[in-house]
């Protein structure tokens, strides 16, 4: 007899009852019958598009046991020799498409295709392969996303829309084309995507995997890695896949820092970002506010050189008209004249360092007991990606260092508060992921952007390439030629990393300029002098034929320094006498490119794309329009400058200098800090010393226009 | 509705650019990943801007019979060189001009009859930014056999159940005469319609599938065209019956010409208290409107044609539930077909007396073929069922065209498989056809002559499958492209015996497995045509595969027989 409200039905010869609406998958399973399936989770809304679960219950087909609702008396064979020889074929077509072994079987073994594939007994699929490959995607810090081996099981779509409600995962596209995309198809990094790690937990196989950060887990130390149950209790967590967080534990710990204990150190490479929960620290900057200046007596007397570190009081250099804020990798900026400031609770810093590894722009000691989050980019991304942490975070810049990123543009000095105040609520902060465009030339250009995280490359095309204009680092501006002008953009602005922007819309850059007539005068200046710069570069191209050489960014230099090696010995004599001229440290190396009989030294060539020019972590070094390279004084010595430049002809000078203990705070002692330079011509000098030293005569100080010029019988001065 | 918003951003710009999708995921409060799902899924959405001209060339059963391969190889030729943002060639699936084969978009207007100069001036035209309006024929009604009123007053029989509202009465009337669907599956009428009159929600819909896209099928175009009124009657009488106070013709995208027909017979019908509020006086309400599909074969399978309407992707449902049960916005759905509506009014009208004895050797009603190919005289015909192939193709047709012999037939489109000249004399009817191994289908008889290669035939049925798979299911979006793979190689080199004997094989496996697996019937119909082909022209199919000949002479040319370009609606 069947109990009143049950339906009975035999799986496999067994008789079994079940409640109506149960579905034969169900029944099967509660009766201890294992139907294998790739695209059901017991958690999700079956869906029956994968196949591999079909039953044969009589009809005229098979019929997939998820979706199919038990009936009275239905005689289900789930194993039968036609349903095994169609399951195996289904999974035959899978595997003849899947990169196996894919990125979670290669990882952990797992990849739920793979696995029924082999106790299947499937071995090479008789099927011809797919022949294009359906891409890959990279672009969010969390989840590598390989689409050739997604199944189309749908399991990630509906984690991220059925469970947690985040509606950025649909399918693309029909038939044998079809494939996952997030919102317009977007790269998963640049869609709305809040990195909750759903669909990642839910996909069977390496279509979706976690991405692992290079060494992963951060050093414990005392302190213990959050489990994913505390993570959980956090708000900021409450919407991210509970299995998602246990992969990347030990990417995030709690932090308690003693009074006086340094958090980061100025110049150290690292991986994490901070966050404060409780207690305050300080910020500040321990390597000498000042550049290195070299001045002595008369020729000849080398050895009475000297190099020294001197402020701005002493050497105030051209275009140091006023005192610049400091850019940081903090909620905060630093002031020249005094580089220290307060960091408290919902503080988050280090994401420079964190999302584009570049090193700590300062030092971070703690003023009371801190307790902070360390975290590595993945657990940051999840973090930036909620909403409600990501406003705070965003409040808090607007609040703390808006303004002085703004009055930090020097010819927006006489804003009035109130239109600052105004601007510190209208203008928008958005993030671009690395490689996206800003704005591309020739768009029609309205808003004016300032640079808050990351680097923007700014390039122009001309006819047959592409010219590295600048780059630009946190604290720069750009994007006010456009709306001055034709109100088109004359560049390219692309993000080099990962970049956050401050826009100024149109309506308030206009309202600006009208009411602030000195800020429009200084922008358009600027404006002017940039247009300027950009065409001459430009018509120096036009000029010149020698791809080579300029590629070498030779032509655009002020001054070359030439050895005509046929008067050349090798002797060295020019570059000993460098080092004597800059406290021992060459900024010249006897090597570099040839041409004919002339070796063009290696010294500063202003690069057409000045690589040097990316990642430092304080914006510390920067060109004049006249492309000469000029290190800041905040310069922290990290060195990344000198290992970026592909030249060598970034140095970097020692200076022993009293400085903060940072073992017993209050004391000072002497301690080796770094200071980059590059060649400075001598400038300091009649003659570049190497040119002077040189008992050969082979080494001689050129304009580049003139000399090349003359050889290659073009006149190019003009 | 999104079709409706996202075809006023089609009209306004050419294509759906990202910030208007942008805009109007804000303003409706719709998730950019569905807009993006639906705009990427259907062939009538662009997501880029459209070249100036877009020329897009049909290349399915009948067209291919009628030199589109040809016809595509020219073009290339004639616009190679062009910049693409001027002129575009891209592959369609089957437009429903079969009967008028070879037939070519150009930018969204259908020609027909073209050849290589034709498409060429159309595409200069265009790119100059003349815009040309397609010759629109003059359809004059035809009389049809079908139709019970002549030149007198319509929908008689909708009036006298609207007085005597004796719906048991007619329910046993269509039960007592059989009537089957004629769109393909043959499932019984007054069943279906009786399963949706019981449910227990009150709310109920009608909608009527003229949605045929199956190459070769072209009968409710003409039925649309001329026997509107059959059709709307059919439909008023299903909702009465059912309790339904909602109809819906869904319509192919490529029929603009019978939209016009069809909506300017249901304003006469409103005007004529036929439809609408109180129907003729009485306390019976029941409206209708037309649904313009965005496009593709599969909206066709009735659960996919609700999903269209509904607004998703056209992917069909799993069943268990039929429609009839949870249809259309999972409420009780009568989905019939253009012709079966037609044919309600008619038995209603004459009498089942009538459709037993209209039809000839037992068969019963009259039936609609569209016959295309190699045949003189292409076009639809109205026929008493289980009249012989051999006299729609030689007696209505016109017979081979060009004094050619007879090959081969597909009773119906591609699904129907391809039956040789020697079965010619089957009847037209259910279970004769299905007794031949095919099926009568929606009447889509293809007709190959003695110049056609059968395994060229197969691969170019199968490609159609590929295209048109949604790709919701793993047997049919797979095994369709996996099947067209090896078909191809068939056809283009000689593989030898034992390579051929693991392919047979393998064909067989994916065959059953696409079969037996497939959610719906396009994928479980896909292995039909070269199954078929093996079974009637193995020989002509071991002629490639052993020997590397063809003996049509069609295979291994220089490849502009199985060349593809573009394809419309394919956005990878």
């Amino acid at each position: 007899m069947t109990p009143a409200g049950m339906i009975e039905l035999t799986i496999d010869g067994k008789t079994v009852q079940v409640p109506p609406g149960t579905t034969v998958f169900d029944a099967a399973r509660m009766n201890g019958i294992a139907i294998p399936t790739l695209c059901h989770l017991q958690s999700q809304t079956p869906v029956g598009v994968c196949r591999l679960c079909v039953v044969d219950t009589g009809a005229r087909v098979l019929g997939a046991a998820c979706v199919r609702p038990v009936e009275p008396n239905m005689k289900v064979q789930t194993n039968s020799d036609k349903v095994q020889a169609a399951r195996k074929t289904l999974l035959e077509l899978l595997m003849s498409d899947h990169p196996s072994p894919c990125a979670r079987q290669a990882n952990s073994g797992d990849c739920e295709l793979e696995v029924l594939a082999k106790e299947a007994g499937v071995g090479t699929p008789r099927f011809p392969r797919r022949n294009v490959s359906r891409g890959q995607d990279e672009s969010s810090l969390a989840i590598a996303v390989d689409h050739d081996a997604c199944i189309l099981c749908d399991r990630c779509i509906r984690g991220c829309d059925e469970i947690k409600n985040n509606f950025v995962l649909g399918r693309m596209g029909k038939g044998y084309f079809a494939g996952i995309a997030f919102d317009l198809n977007a790269p998963m990094g640049d869609s709305t995507c809040i990195s909750c790690g759903e669909c990642m937990v839910s996909c069977p196989t390496g279509a979706l995997t976690n991405k692992g950060v290079a060494g992963t887990a951060i050093a414990l130390g005392t302190d213990a890695a959050l489990t994913a149950e505390e993570l959980h209790r956090l708000p900021v967590f409450a919407g991210v896949s509970g299995t998602f967080l246990e992969l990347n534990r030990g990417a995030i710990v709690k932090r308690r820092f003693r009074k006086g204990d340094v958090i980061c150190l100025e110049g150290d490479f690292g991986s994490t970002a901070f966050y404060i929960l409780e207690g305050k620290a300080k910020v500040s900057i321990s390597t000498p506010i000042a550049h290195v200046k070299t001045e002595g007596g008369a020729l000849g007397l080398f050895k009475k050189l000297k190099s020294s570190l001197v402020g701005r009081e002493q050497d105030r250099r051209a275009e140091e008209t006023r005192d610049r804020i400091i850019p940081i990798d903090a909620s905060v900026d630093l002031s020249y004249g005094n580089p220290v400031a307060e960091l408290g609770p919902g503080s988050l810093f280090g994401e420079m360092t964190c999302l584009n590894f570049y090193p700590r722009s300062a030092t971070v000691r703690a003023e009371t007991d801190v307790v902070a989050f360390e975290m590595l980019r993945n657990v940051i991304d999840i973090m930036l990606k909620n909403k409600t942490f990501r406003a705070q975070i965003d409040q808090n810049y607007r609040r703390q260092a808006l303004e002085d990123h703004l009055r930090g543009v020097p010819m927006f000095a006489e804003l009035s508060p109130e239109f600052i105040a105004h601007l510190k609520e209208s203008v928008e902060l958005i993030r671009y992921a690395p490689g996206q465009v800003i704005a591309r030339q020739g768009d029609a250009a309205d808003s004016f952007f300032l640079v808050r995280i990351g680097f923007v490359k700014i390039t122009e095309e001309y006819p047959g390439g592409e010219l590295v204009l600048a780059y630009l680092s946190r604290g720069d501006y750009f994007g006010e030629i456009g709306p001055l002008g034709g109100g088109f953009r004359t560049a390219t602005c692309t993000a080099l990393d990962h970049v956050e922007l401050v826009k100024i819309p149109g309506d308030d850059f206009r309202q600006m300029v009208k009411d602030f007539p000195n800020v429009r005068a200084g922008l358009e200046k600027m404006a002017a002098e940039r247009r300027g710069a950009n065409e001459q570069r430009l018509k120096m191209m036009e000029h010149v034929p020698l791809d080579q050489f300029l590629s070498q960014g030779l032509m655009e230099a002020q001054s070359l320094l030439i050895l005509d090696l046929e008067n050349c010995t090798r002797c060295d004599a020019c570059v000993n006498a460098c080092a004597d001229a800059h406290d021992g440290v060459t900024r010249l190396v006897r090597d570099g490119l040839r041409f004919e009989n002339y070796l063009v030294a290696t010294s500063c060539r202003q690069c057409r794309d000045p690589l040097c020019m990316v990642g430092c972590p304080v914006g510390a070094i920067r060109r004049r329009n006249s492309l000469e390279v000029i290190i800041e004084d905040w310069c922290i010595g990290c060195g990344l400058c000198a290992r970026n430049c592909p030249y060598g002809n970034i140095n970097l000078h020692p200076f022993e200098v009293l400085a903060e203990d940072l073992e017993n705070p209050g004391r000072k002692k002497a301690v080796v800090k770094q200071k980059a330079t590059s060649c400075d011509l001598c400038t300091h000098l009649k003659e570049p010393s190497c040119v002077y030293a040189c008992p050969h005569d082979a080494a001689h100080r050129v304009d580049p226009r003139k000399f090349f010029g003359q050889m290659l019988g073009q006149d190019t001065s003009r | 509705m999104i079709f409706d918003e996202l075809r006023a951003i089609q009209l306004r710009l050419g294509y759906l650019p990202k910030a208007e999708l942008e805009a109007l995921s804000e303003r409706t409060q719709t998730p950019l990943y569905q807009l993006h799902s639906v705009a990427s899924f259907y062939p009538h959405f662009h997501l880029s801007p459209p070249a100036k001209a877009e020329i897009r060339l049909c290349d399915d059963m009948s067209c291919h019979l009628n030199g589109s391969c040809e016809l595509r190889a020219e073009l290339l030729r004639r616009f190679s060189g062009q910049p693409p943002e001027d002129v575009q060639l891209k592959d369609v699936s089957c437009l429903g001009r079969c009967d008028q084969a070879p037939a070519v978009a150009v930018n969204d207007e259908i020609h027909v009859h073209v050849n290589a100069d034709k498409v060429e001036d159309l595409a200069r035209q265009a790119m100059r930014g003349d815009h040309h309006l397609p010759e629109h024929p003059q359809e004059t009604r035809l009389a049809c056999a079908s139709d019970p009123y002549g030149d007198g007053e319509k929908y008689g029989v909708l009036r006298r159940f609207v007085a005597s509202k004796d719906w048991d009465g007619l329910l046993a009337t269509l039960k007592e005469a059989e009537l089957k669907g004629m769109g393909g599956a043959g499932f019984p009428t007054s069943m279906k319609w009786d399963l949706v009159r019981k449910q227990a929600d009150p709310v109920r819909y009608i909608v009527c599938n003229a949605d045929e896209s199956e190459p070769g099928t072209i009968k409710d175009r003409f039925i649309l065209s001329h026997l509107p009124h059959l059709v709307i009657e059919g439909m008023a009488l299903a909702g009465l019956v059912t309790g339904s106070r909602r109809g819906i013709l869904y319509i192919r995208h490529e029929y603009p010409l019978q939209e016009e027909i069809f909506g300017e017979e249901l304003r006469r019908c409103a005007k004529a208290g036929l439809l609408g509020k109180r129907i003729l006086g009485s306390d019976l309400d029941f409206d209708l409107e037309i649904f313009v599909s965005p496009g593709g074969y599969i909206c066709g399978e009735e659960s996919a044609l609700i999903e269209a309407i509904e607004g998703h992707r056209a992917e069909p449902r799993n069943k268990p539930p039929f429609p009839g049960q949870m249809g259309l916005w999972q409420k009780p759905t009568v989905i019939n077909n253009v012709e079966t509506f037609a044919n309600v009014p008619q038995i209603l009208a004459r009498g089942v007396e009538w459709f037993k004895t209209v039809g000839v050797s037992g068969s019963r009603g009259l039936k609609f073929v569209g016959v295309s190919g190699h045949v003189a005289h292409p076009g639809v015909f109205e026929i008493p069922m289980g009249t012989t192939m051999s006299e729609v193709i030689f007696g209505h047709a016109g017979g081979i065209r060009g004094g050619k012999k007879l090959k081969a037939f597909a009773p119906s489109g591609p699904s129907s498989g391809y039956l040789p000249a020697s079965m010619v004399e089957v009847k037209l009817d259910f279970k004769a056809l299905a007794d031949a191994g095919s099926m009568l289908g929606s009447g889509a008889i293809v007709v190959c002559d003695d110049t056609t290669c059968m395994l060229d035939m197969a691969l170019n049925a199968v490609k159609f499958y590929r295209n048109e798979s949604c790709g919701k299911c793993v047997p049919c979006r797979m095994g369709s492209q996996k099947m067209v793979e090896i078909l191809t190689r068939w056809a283009q080199s000689n593989i030898g015996e034992s390579q051929f004997s693991a392919d047979l094989k393998l064909v067989d496996d994916l065959s059953a497995a696409m079969s037996q697996t497939s959610i719906c019937g396009l994928g479980q119909i896909v292995p039909a045509p070269i199954q078929s082909v093996l079974k009637h022209f193995r020989a002509e199919v071991e002629d490639h595969v052993l020997k590397g000949h063809c003996p049509s002479g069609i295979c291994f040319s220089p490849s502009n027989r199985s060349a593809e370009l573009p394809r419309v609606g394919i956005k990878p």
